[in-house]
């Protein structure tokens, strides 16, 4: 019913999807597989029309489309759940199921219908969600239900769903299963995004992989194994991506005892030492970064001690504790990591303009900037090697670089590190293992906040787990695997070790 | 309810404007007991209106996360256009006078038009193409009339909606609550009012959602110019004639009116009801000055420091979140 | 860490092309102040005399200190619409306190005159950085609150008996053969030029434009340093206040009324981007620069000043529409 071929689409220099031909029949789940930044979100904001593409034809039941808008696509019977929310925050829930499909009358809306309309979808999915909450009230996981009732209130021919679990608990995404299990039996087509190995196997019909804006292979699920699928996905075996790192836990530099962040985190403890990675593992939303970002001095903690380097810190601010030796690498490089329009030479040098080499009594020491740039960008091994171009031109990997030079511009001894690896290539990423490998066989600490298990598995020494922003267990060295942590997500009960 | 949701409830129904209204109605009616004579009372009613209409357009524009700082010069333009157009027809009467008036409804839309189409299509900020407007507009409107009041404003017009009186009450009064009335069905029972609040709170998701988030942003763009035209009939028909500075601080009380009503800067909220009712303590402050014989200058110091005050208060209950 | 930055391999300065393109962007300007001359002085030969060029020079330095005052804020995402009526305030105020009696008037005078435009700066920085007020609306009722305060002060007349050293020193003065408005002008932009290319104050203006939370994240003070940003604005406002104070020979309470306006004009014509973090003191001296030529022609050629308030709304449009952000994510 959707057939794609030779789909390109190019962000000004960057070819973000090239040459794929992607077909769809009705009654089927059609897996997309591939890491961050392989293509995947870029084919399925086509398919929605978000944006146009570059090169290729599209044929939606037979009929050729030249070019989808949101709205082209939605009459065309495409629904899309995505993983940004398209929701409003000052809307309720039913306002939102509705927006732009409203049901009205002549004059006014109806509201009674829409809310039967609601309710039913809603009792369809099996989600409990108050329909007249504001957005900005929900959770995470309760914004995810919204999202996909929307997207299944109106009776789509093809459904697009994003790494819908990323933040659901097993019990809720069963019911997605179950819902989607139905819509399947009513002929619908679904492309669906994940992770999630066990998921794909469970729900999918054929699997396409795509890496570097490429697709390797379009293949019947029951044919491949997860070693293959894996290897197609990162393009190379596992083994040779995670660099060995060889763990000395020596003192401890910073530790955590008790805090809360309002509404976010509560009574968190953790420890972490110099000479080892520490991960921090949870669902979306579970309260990782804000951990991080608290002990950064981002949020507020409300109440709870840090203590880095065996010294209490009152009130955490970002530039005290980069001068203590703390460094915090944000998840969202475009919304906090970078200012974009400015060169990379003053992204990279951002956290460190009060370090001596740098300025002198807010004196930039302009000339001097360029050289002091050179040997961490090199280090890191920016492409292309050209620091005055703006930071918007460049590629997420690099991007991504820009913001982990600024951890070694000034004296450093905890890296604090937030999703680094979303939305680079593969390349990129074990760049960045690479990095995380020196600095911690040189003495530093990592607390590595991630929802990328395998990373986790084989770069932590030990990994705290957190569920509704509570530290749930913490594991070590062995028995961390991937099928522990995921049990620890969702279950009170599993034998939690309690955090030191 | 836990104390968070009370506060959040207190602050969405716009607990603090009753809080305010009461308690400026009282401080007026305390310090000055001529406040409650009736004609004041009246005075201070239509007044109100002037200030109310306006206001509730800027309110559909601040909900979509714009600003219109033209509406005080469309104001002008509007009375100018009124009272040109029936002193160059003298002996109209009855329901010609509606022609003048609608060439002033007319001229207020296009301004609209033309900011929202700007806006839009074009992607501009809200805030410098409003700025150019306001001061294309009223270049325009002091350029016609080099500052000099234009006379010939029909009388039956005149008294008919400035000086008469429906149900024992100004009209432009009536008008005004059937204005707002229409605002708040708008906002709670249409697709429209959905949708700017939607443009206003997510663009994005309104755009994927199927929201024309463009014609929604040309809309509120005209709804202001509108009612800011409308203002400028009203206050024609109240004063007798057209004058191109009728509009001098209004266009900043429509701004402060919103803003202590509860409308976000940021879009995606604000209530019709909540701003009438903050347009109706800016009236109340303003009459109970006059009635104490303040200078006039001093009420411009207090409506900024209420505007600031409003704010700044808003801020601190709601928490420092969002900073910067 | 065991790098040695300073012992660097050389980086590719990967400038030439931007650089390029930077300048073709940066010489518009110039170029069509050129060409309006060269036009404009084809039809009226009075407006490239060198007296009326000269003339130009002087109206521009006031103008060119109100757009690198607004400039400064427009850098950080913020605005002051306070500007012009702070303009007035401080007219008003020093001239009373100059007429005033007491040994040296005038320093006092001056010191008043920088002292209020210290003081709403800080309120302003205050309210913006420490409060977290929205800058549009604290400015605006800022702008009230000052321009009531210079009615009443003044009660609303002009403050006459400056004395004329006063005037004479900073109105008609000249130094080497430069009259003092423009050396004024030259020595702001100099140093603004300097600390927004070579301080960490400057650095972080820009970074707090281009991403405030990216900026906070790095370590920036952005609280502390957009406090002071306001302060610095209405500091140099405060100076541009005094300069045309003593060009008019009195404190007059409607001095600043179009100023706000200009200012903002002045900066996003020159191309400073109402969106932070991109354009500097450069941009706002051209668009000063610009504005002044077409103004100075418009009055030569007795153009009615209701029309050049149209026309001014009309380039800010055209500006804002040519200077459109075409790289749409």
């Amino acid at each position: 019913m959707l057939e794609l071929t030779g789909m390109t689409k190019r962000f000004g220099g960057v070819v973000a999807l090239d040459g794929v031909d992607f077909t769809l029949l009705s009654g089927e789940v059609h897996a997309l597989l591939g890491e961050n930044g392989a293509g995947k979100s870029t084919l399925i904001n086509l398919i929605a029309g978000t944006y146009g593409w570059t090169e290729g034809s599209c044929r939606i039941d037979g009929q050729t489309v030249s070019a989808l808008t949101p709205q082209k696509s939605r009459d065309a019977g495409v629904a899309a759940v995505f993983q940004e929310f398209s929701l409003v925050p000052d809307l309720t829930v039913e306002e939102n199921l509705f927006l732009g499909r409203e049901i009205k009358g002549r004059l006014f809306l109806n509201r009674r219908a829409m809310r039967a309309r609601a309710e039913e979808r809603f009792r369809d999915v099996g989600f409990h969600v108050e329909l007249d909450s504001k957005i900005e009230t929900l959770t995470r996981a309760q914004k995810q239900m919204v999202e996909i009732a929307k997207g299944m209130l109106s009776d789509a021919k093809i459904l697009i769903l994003d790494e819908p679990t990323a933040s659901l608990t097993d019990g809720e995404a069963e019911k997605l299963f179950a819902a989607i299990a139905g819509l399947k039996a009513r002929g619908v087509g679904i492309i669906y995004v994940s992770h999630r190995m066990a998921e794909i196997r469970r729900l999918a019909d054929r699997v396409t992989v795509l890496r570097g804006g490429r697709k390797i292979d379009t293949l019947a699920i029951a044919a491949a194994s997860d070693a293959t699928l894996i290897e197609m996905m990162v393009g190379q075996p596992v083994e040779r991506l995670y660099p060995s790192i060889s763990q000395r836990p020596a003192e401890i530099v910073l530790a955590t005892r008790g805090i809360s962040v309002s509404g976010t985190l509560s009574d968190a403890s953790i420890v972490v030492r110099a000479g080892e990675i520490v991960g921090l593992a949870g669902l979306v939303g579970c309260g990782r970064s804000e951990l991080c970002r608290a002990v950064f001095g981002l949020e507020r903690v409300t109440s709870g001690e840090i203590e880095l380097h065996g010294e209490v810190v009152r009130a955490p601010v970002p530039h005290s504790m980069l001068r203590a030796g703390l460094c915090y690498y944000p998840a969202d490089r475009g919304a906090e990591g970078l200012a974009l329009g400015r060169p990379g030479r003053e992204n990279v040098t951002m956290a460190a303009l009060d370090d001596p080499r740098l300025s002198q009594a807010g004196l930039l020491k302009f000339w001097r900037e360029r050289r002091a740039i050179a040997a961490p960008l090199k280090t890191l091994g920016l492409r292309p090697m050209a620091p005055e171009r703006a930071a918007s031109s460049f590629s997420g990997g690099n991007q991504q670089k820009l913001v982990l030079a600024r951890g070694l511009m000034r004296p450093v001894s905890v890296h604090i590190f937030d999703e680094p690896t979303v939305g680079i290539d593969v390349g990129a990423k074990s760049e960045v293992y690479r990095l995380m490998k020196s600095l911690v066989e040189n003495g530093a600490a990592i607390l590595l906040s991630s929802s990328e298990l395998p990373e986790l598995v084989h770069l932590t020494n030990r990994v705290y787990v957190m569920r509704e922003g509570r530290i749930v267990a913490e594991l070590k060295a062995d028995g961390i695997t991937e099928a522990t942590v995921l049990r620890h997500y969702f279950d009170a009960e599993t034998g939690a070790t309690e955090a030191a | 309810m836990s104390p968070d949701t009370l506060r959040r409830r207190f602050l969405e129904t716009g607990g603090i404007v009753i809080l305010l209204l009461v308690a400026v109605a009282a401080a007026a009616a305390i310090i000055e007991p001529r406040f409650l004579n009736r004609l004041n009372i009246l005075n201070v009613l239509r007044n109100f209106s002037f200030l109310a209409v306006p206001a509730i357009g800027q309110m559909i524009v601040m909900t979509t996360g714009g600003f219109d700082l033209s509406v005080g010069a469309t104001m002008a333009l509007a009375s100018v256009v009124t009272a040109a157009a029936m002193a160059a027809m003298p002996d109209a009467h009855g329901l010609q006078l509606l022609m003048p008036v609608a060439l002033a409804l007319a001229c207020g839309a296009c301004v609209g038009l033309v900011n929202g189409t700007l806006v839009a299509r074009l992607s501009l900020s809200p805030f410098m193409v409003t700025l150019a407007s306001l001061s294309i507009v009223a270049g325009l409107t002091l350029y016609y009339t080099q500052g000099i009041p234009i006379y010939g404003v029909s009388d039956a017009f005149v008294y008919a909606i400035g000086r008469g009186q429906g149900l024992g009450l100004p009209p432009v009064l009536l008008l005004a609550i059937v204005v707002i009335a229409i605002a708040i069905i708008l906002q709670r029972r249409t697709a429209l009012g959905r949708h700017f609040y939607a443009v206003g709170g997510n663009v994005g998701a309104a755009r994927l959602s199927g929201v024309r988030t463009h014609r929604v942003l040309i809309t509120a763009y005209v709804l202001s110019g509108l009612l800011a035209a409308l203002t400028g009939v009203l206050i024609t028909a109240r004063i007798g004639s057209g004058q191109s500075t009728i509009g001098g601080t209004l266009g900043l009380e429509t701004i402060a009116a919103a803003v202590i009503g509860g409308v976000s800067l940021r879009g995606g909220s604000g209530r019709a009801e909540n701003v009438a009712m903050a347009a109706l303590c800016l009236t109340i402050i303003a009459n109970a000055m006059n009635l104490t014989q303040i200078d006039s200058k001093f009420q411009t110091l207090v409506l900024g420091s209420v505007l600031i005050g409003a704010l700044a208060f808003d801020r601190i209950v709601q928490g420092r979140r969002a900073n910067v | 860490m065991s790098d040695r930055p300073d012992m660097a391999a050389p980086v590719v300065l990967d400038r030439a092309r931007p650089d390029i393109r930077q300048f073709a962007a940066q010489a518009k300007l110039p170029g069509l102040v050129f060409l309006a001359l060269l036009v404009l002085g084809l039809l009226d030969p009075r407006i490239v005399s060198s007296g009326n060029l000269w003339n130009i020079a002087i109206q521009t330095s006031y103008l060119a200190l109100f757009a690198m005052a607004q400039t400064m804020v427009l850098l950080t995402r913020g605005f002051d619409l306070s500007l012009g009526f702070t303009v007035s305030l401080v007219s008003v105020i020093s001239a009373m306190v100059m007429t005033g009696s007491g040994d040296m008037p005038i320093l006092w005078g001056i010191a008043a005159g920088l002292g209020v435009g210290l003081l709403i700066g800080g309120l302003n920085g205050f309210l913006i950085a420490g409060v977290g007020i929205n800058p549009l609306v604290t400015t605006l009722g800022m702008a009230n609150i000052v321009m009531a305060l210079a009615s009443t002060v003044s009660g609303g007349f002009p403050v006459p008996g400056i004395p004329e050293a006063f005037t004479e020193a900073l109105a008609e003065g000249r130094l080497i053969g430069i009259p003092v408005p423009i050396l004024f002008a030259a020595l702001c932009f100099a140093v603004l030029f300097l600390v927004l290319r070579f301080t960490v104050f400057g650095r972080g203006l820009y970074l707090i434009g281009a991403n405030p939370r990216a900026a906070k994240a790095a370590g920036v003070r952005t609280g502390r340093v957009v406090a002071i940003d306001y302060g610095v604005c209405s500091l140099l406002a405060a100076i541009g206040a005094m300069l045309l104070t003593a060009r008019t020979g009195s404190g007059e309470p409607n001095l600043g009324g179009n100023l706000t306006l200009e200012s903002i004009a002045a900066a996003v014509v020159g191309g400073v981007r109402l969106t932070g973090g991109e354009g500097g003191v450069t941009a706002a001296l051209l668009g000063a620069l610009f504005i002044t030529v077409i103004s100075n022609a418009m009055n030569l050629m007795q153009v009615d000043g209701y029309l050049q308030q149209v026309l001014l709304g009309l380039i800010i449009l055209a500006s804002l529409i040519l200077g459109r952000d075409h790289k749409k994510r």
